[in-house]
C-alpha cells in the first residue's frame, strides 16, 4: 500500500526546546493512531504535517507530497478537526460548514447541498439552522467534525475527537469514524491519549513519548496472529481443575475470583478443557482468547 | 424502486479558483452587515453632505437661477467652488467614517479569534494574507463608497457644469480628493482591524477606535503644551491627517507639524497596525 | 407520448434553508403516495412539479411539459392545495365555473362541466350555497372537484382525504381508483399510513427534504435487507415449528409468543420462507393464521424515517 505520511528525522524546537525528536516512520494505514500521554508532542506533530510549524531538521512527506514545498495542494486534501474549541459564534452551522466548504474551494451551490448533507451524517441535522454559539459541547465536537470533512478529504486528522464527549456521544463519535474508514474514500488519523478509542477504531499505532517514537504496532496483524492465550473465569473448585490442565502441558496460572489464565501448548485443543470441566461438574462461565491488548503495549511502551 | 441511504460520499465536483477565494469572507461579513438597520440608515446617511455638495455646485455653477429668486449678484460672489469645498467635504465624510468603522470594524476578526477558529481558516488552501485581505476588503468597500467614491463624482459633476477651461486648471484637485481619501481609508482599516483582533470584546473594541483619536489628540496636546513644541500634534490623527490634507489641496495648514513629518508619521501607524494584526492572526499561540 | 413525471436531481433552497435536496424521480401513471414527517419538503416537491416553485438546480418534466410553461402545464394539470381559503362571497358553483373560464371555454360549457364534476365529488345541493357556510368536508370534496373539473392527466392533491368522514373517503378513494384506471397520475400527500397501503401503486418517502426511498411498496421492503421480514404465525405447536423453522439459514430471528401458541420469525429472504412453510405446515404443527408484521409502508416509515434520532 502506498504510505500515507511518511516522517524522515522530522525534529521540532520551539526556541531552546526540542518538543519532537528526529521522528522516523512509515505509515499506511486506512486509519492511523496517535498515541501518548499529555505533553508527548501528538498535537504538535499534527501541527507540523498541517505546516503551521517549521520544521528545525529532516522532512516529512503526506500522500508523497512534501509538507513544506506543496503546503498549500496538501491542505486542500487535507481535513482538520481541532482539538480546542474551534467555532464563530453567530453564525449557523449551515453558515459556517458552508463558509468552510467554499473556502476548501467549493463552489458556492455545492458548498451549501454539502453542507446539509454532512451535517445530517454527523447527526446534526436538526440543529443546523440554529447559532453555533448555542450548541453544547457534544453538538460543537460533531460540528467541528463536519467542517473537517464537507469538502471529502483525503487524509482526515481528528485530535481528541471524544474529548469532553459524555458515553452515548462518545460512542456516536467512534460509530462515525467506523463508518467514515468503511466508505473507504478517505484516511483517518485519530490522535488520543484514550486507549480505547485508538484501539477501537485504528488498524496501526504510533505511540510517542517526550516527542520520541516509543512503538509502533499494526493492530490488524496483531489481531491475526497469537491465539494460545486463553482466559478462564470458573464456578467451582478451579485449583483440582487446574492441576489437570498442568498435567496436559498447559501453563496456568490462577488470578483470583476463580479466574485462571493459561498458554496453550502448540497442538492443544480446547475441546480438552470442557472435558475436564465436565468431569469435575464445574462451569465455564467465561472463556476468551487474549492477545496482547492496546493498554499492555501501551504500558511496556511507557516503561521504555 | 430504490432505497436511498444516506452515507459520506466523496466531492467529485469543480472547484473555485484559488485567486477569488480571499472574496468569500466579504461576501458572508456584508450578508451579515446588511441586516443591521442602523447600519443601513447610518449609510443612507453618510451621503446627506455630497449631496448637499452637488446642490451647492449646481448652484454655484447657475448664478441665474439666484437671480431668479430675486437675490442680487454680490451674493452670487460668495458661491464660487474652490479647493477648499473639497477639502471640507473630506473633513465632514471622514467624522461619518469614524462612527462607521467604530460599528463595522469590531465584528471583523475578533469572532474569529474570540472562539479559536482561525485554526480552521488555516488548514484549509488559505493564506494569512488572504485572510487579511479579505477583512480588509469589508471596510476598504463601505469607507470608499463613503468617502472618494462620492468624493471624484463631486469633482466630475463640477468638471461638466463648469467646462473646459476650469477642468484642465483643476484636475489635480482629483487626485488630491483621491490619494487623500484612500489614505485615510487604509489608516482607518487597518488601525479598526488591529483593534478588532487584539480586543475581545466588541463594544470595547469599537470604543477604542474612536478612543485612539480622541486619546491620541489629549495626550498630543498635553505634550504641546508641556513640552512647548507643536510636534505632539503627531499623536493627534486628526491633525496629522488634516495637515496632510491641507498640502494636498493647497490651502494653508495651521496645524504647526510639516508635511513630511506627517506622512512618516501615517506610515509608522500603518506598519504598526499590520505588524499588530499579522501577530494575531495565527493558527495557535505558543505558551512559552 | 410521455407519460411520466421526471425530476432529474433537483434541488430547492429558500436562501440557506433546505426545501428538498438532489431529487431524482420517474413517476409513472397511477395512484403515487407522498408520505413523510411535517417539513420534509412534501409540499415544495407538488410546488416544484406544478411550477409554483421554480427550482435552484436541475430540471422538471411533467408529462413532457416544463412547468416554467404554465399555459401549456395546467391544462393538463389539476392542484389541490393543502389551504383552505376561497375568494370570498362565492358559492361553490360560481367557484369552480369562474376557475374555468380562464381556459377557454364557453359559458354553457363550463356551466354542464361544472356540475359534472360536482356530481363527482357528490357535492349536489350544497354547490350553490356561499363556501363560507361549508363544513371542513365539504371545503376539501369543492377543491377536488376544482382540480379534476377540466379534466386534467395529472392529479397533485395535497392532503385530500383530510377531515373527511369514512363514507366520503371511501368515495373519494373510489374516484383515485377510476382516475388511476384510466392512467392518469395521481399524486397524493397523506399521513394516514394504512390508507397509503391499500391505495397507492407506488410510494415516496420523504425525510429531511431528501427522498429515502421510492417505488412499489414490495419492491422497496425487500431492497431494505438490514431489516429483515417479519412474520407473525399463530400454531398449536409453537416449540416445533420454531425448531424447523431454525433449520432454514436465511432466519434470523425467531421469537416464541408469551403464550406458546404462535411465533415471530424474522428472515431474509422472505420467498424463500413463504416456500419453505409450504412444507413445514404439513409436519403436523398446526398453523392457524400467518400476517406478514411489518411488509407495509408503516414499518418503511419507522424504520427509514421514525429511526432517524438527532443531537440534543
Amino acid at each position: 500500500m502506498d504510505p500515507v505520511i511518511e516522517l524522515a528525522g522530522l525534529s521540532v524546537r520551539f526556541g531552546n526546546r526540542e518538543i519532537l525528536h528526529n521522528l522516523r516512520v512509515s505509515l499506511s494505514g486506512r486509519t492511523i493512531g496517535l498515541l501518548g500521554p499529555n505533553g508527548a508532542g501528538k498535537s504538535t506533530l499534527i501541527q507540523t504535517l498541517l505546516g503551521f510549524v517549521p520544521l528545525s531538521a529532516g522532512s516529512a512527506n503526506i500522500f508523497g507530497h512534501d509538507i513544506r514545498q506543496q503546503t498549500r495542494e496538501l491542505r486542500a486534501l487535507i481535513g482538520y478537526m481541532p482539538e480546542n474549541d474551534s467555532f464563530i459564534a453567530n453564525l449557523t452551522a449551515v453558515s459556517f460548514v458552508r463558509m468552510m466548504g467554499e473556502l476548501a474551494g467549493l463552489p458556492h451551490d455545492a458548498a451549501l447541498e454539502r453542507a446539509h448533507e454532512v451535517l445530517f451524517y454527523v447527526g446534526l441535522g436538526e440543529a443546523r439552522y440554529r447559532l453555533l454559539g448555542t450548541y453544547s459541547l457534544g453538538m460543537k465536537q460533531l460540528a467541528k467534525l463536519a467542517q473537517a470533512i464537507v469538502h471529502g478529504p483525503r487524509l482526515l486528522i481528528l485530535d481528541e475527537p471524544t474529548n469532553g464527549l459524555d458515553p452515548p456521544a462518545r460512542l456516536r463519535m467512534i460509530r462515525l469514524i467506523k463508518e467514515m474508514k468503511q466508505t473507504g474514500s478517505m484516511h483517518i488519523v485519530v490522535c488520543s491519549h484514550l486507549l480505547r478509542d485508538v484501539e477501537e477504531t485504528c488498524e496501526e499505532v504510533l505511540i510517542l513519548k517526550q516527542g520520541r517514537i516509543v512503538h509502533y504496532s499494526n493492530l490488524e496483524e496483531e489481531r491475526r496472529a497469537n491465539k494460545r492465550f486463553v482466559e478462564l473465569e470458573t464456578v467451582g473448585d478451579e485449583k483440582d481443575f487446574a492441576g489437570a490442565l498442568t498435567a496436559l502441558g498447559c501453563e496456568c496460572v490462577g488470578a483470583g475470583l476463580g479466574r485462571l489464565k493459561m498458554v496453550l501448548p502448540a497442538e492443544f485443543e480446547l475441546r480438552e478443557i470442557y472435558r475436564l470441566a465436565a468431569e469435575r461438574d464445574l462451569q465455564l462461565r467465561r472463556l476468551n482468547y487474549r492477545r496482547d491488548t492496546l493498554e499492555d503495549i501501551f504500558l511496556k511502551a511507557m516503561e521504555a | 424502486m430504490a432505497v436511498y441511504k444516506r452515507t459520506y460520499s466523496a466531492y467529485e465536483g469543480s472547484f473555485t479558483p484559488a485567486w477569488s477565494r480571499f472574496l468569500i469572507l466579504p461576501r458572508y461579513s456584508f450578508a451579515h452587515l446588511w441586516q443591521s438597520k442602523f447600519l443601513v440608515m447610518f449609510f443612507m446617511a453618510c451621503f446627506f453632505y455630497p449631496l448637499g455638495c452637488v446642490g451647492y455646485i449646481y448652484l454655484a455653477n447657475n448664478l441665474s437661477i439666484l437671480s431668479s429668486f430675486g437675490l442680487p449678484p454680490p451674493v452670487g460672489e460668495f458661491l464660487k467652488v474652490q479647493p477648499s469645498l473639497f477639502l471640507y467635504f473630506c473633513y465632514v465624510q471622514a467624522a461619518f467614517t469614524y462612527v462607521l468603522t467604530a460599528f463595522v470594524g469590531p465584528s471583523l476578526v475578533s469572532p474569529d479569534l474570540v472562539n479559536g477558529a482561525m485554526p480552521l481558516y488555516l488548514c484549509r488552501p488559505f493564506s494569512r494574507t488572504e485572510y487579511i485581505a479579505g477583512k480588509m476588503s469589508v471596510l476598504v468597500y463601505l469607507l470608499s463608497m463613503v468617502t472618494w467614491v462620492p468624493g471624484l463624482i463631486l469633482f466630475v459633476i463640477q468638471a461638466s457644469l463648469a467646462g473646459w477651461e476650469w477642468t484642465k486648471a483643476n484636475l489635480w484637485i482629483a487626485g488630491s480628493i483621491f490619494i487623500g481619501l484612500a489614505v485615510w481609508v487604509l489608516v482607518l482599516s487597518l488601525l479598526a482591524l488591529a483593534l478588532s483582533a487584539w480586543v475581545k470584546w466588541k463594544i470595547a473594541a469599537g470604543g477604542l477606535v474612536l478612543g485612539v483619536f480622541f486619546a491620541g489628540a489629549g495626550f498630543g496636546t498635553a505634550l504641546n503644551s508641556v513640552m512647548r513644541t507643536s510636534y505632539g500634534s503627531l499623536l493627534n490623527l486628526t491633525e496629522v491627517m488634516f495637515t496632510i490634507w491641507s498640502k494636498l489641496f493647497r490651502w494653508p495648514s495651521d496645524t504647526g507639524i510639516s508635511v513630511e513629518a506627517s506622512w512618516i508619521c501615517v506610515g509608522v501607524v500603518c506598519a504598526t497596525c499590520l505588524w499588530l494584526l499579522v501577530r494575531r492572526v495565527r493558527a495557535f499561540e505558543v505558551v512559552k | 407520448m410521455n407519460d411520466r413525471i421526471v425530476l432529474d436531481n433537483v434541488s430547492r433552497f429558500y436562501g440557506e434553508v433546505l426545501g428538498v435536496n438532489r431529487v431524482t424521480l420517474s413517476v409513472p401513471p397511477g395512484i403515487t403516495s407522498l408520505v413523510g414527517p411535517n417539513g420534509s419538503g412534501k409540499t415544495t416537491l407538488m410546488n416544484l412539479i406544478t411550477g409554483l416553485v421554480r427550482p435552484t438546480r436541475g430540471s422538471i418534466q411533467v408529462l413532457g411539459i416544463s412547468p416554467t410553461d404554465p399555459e401549456k402545464l395546467f391544462r393538463v394539470c389539476g392542484y389541490a392545495t393543502q389551504f383552505d381559503s376561497f375568494p370570498r362571497g362565492m358559492t361553490g358553483f360560481e367557484f369552480i365555473s369562474s376557475y374555468l373560464r380562464l381556459s377557454g371555454m364557453s359559458h354553457d360549457d363550463c356551466q354542464r362541466t361544472t356540475a359534472f364534476a360536482i356530481g363527482r365529488v357528490n357535492l349536489g345541493e350544497a354547490a350553490h350555497r356561499k363556501i363560507a357556510g361549508y363544513s371542513k368536508g365539504m371545503r376539501q370534496r369543492i377543491k377536488l372537484a376544482q382540480a379534476i373539473a377540466h379534466d386534467p392527466r395529472v392529479l397533485v392533491l395535497d392532503e385530500p382525504l383530510n377531515g373527511l368522514d369514512p363514507l366520503v373517503r371511501a368515495e373519494t378513494i373510489a374516484l383515485f381508483r377510476e382516475f388511476a384506471a384510466e392512467g392518469r397520475h395521481v399524486i397524493v400527500s397523506s399521513h394516514i399510513l394504512h390508507e397509503v397501503d391499500t391505495i397507492s401503486d407506488q410510494v415516496i418517502l420523504l425525510s429531511n427534504g431528501y427522498v429515502v426511498a421510492e417505488g412499489k411498496i414490495h419492491g422497496v421492503r425487500e431492497e431494505m435487507r438490514e431489516h429483515p421480514m417479519q412474520v407473525i404465525i399463530r400454531c398449536t405447536r409453537a416449540n416445533l415449528l420454531a425448531s424447523r423453522v431454525f433449520e432454514q439459514d436465511h432466519v434470523v430471528e425467531v421469537r416464541l409468543h408469551a403464550d406458546g401458541g404462535g411465533l415471530l420469525v424474522k428472515t431474509r429472504d422472505a420467498d424463500r420462507f413463504y416456500k419453505a412453510l409450504n412444507h413445514l405446515a404439513l409436519d403436523g404443527v398446526g398453523i392457524e393464521s400467518v400476517a406478514p408484521a411489518d411488509d407495509n409502508v408503516n414499518s418503511l416509515y419507522e424504520y427509514l424515517i421514525g429511526g432517524e434520532e438527532s443531537t440534543r
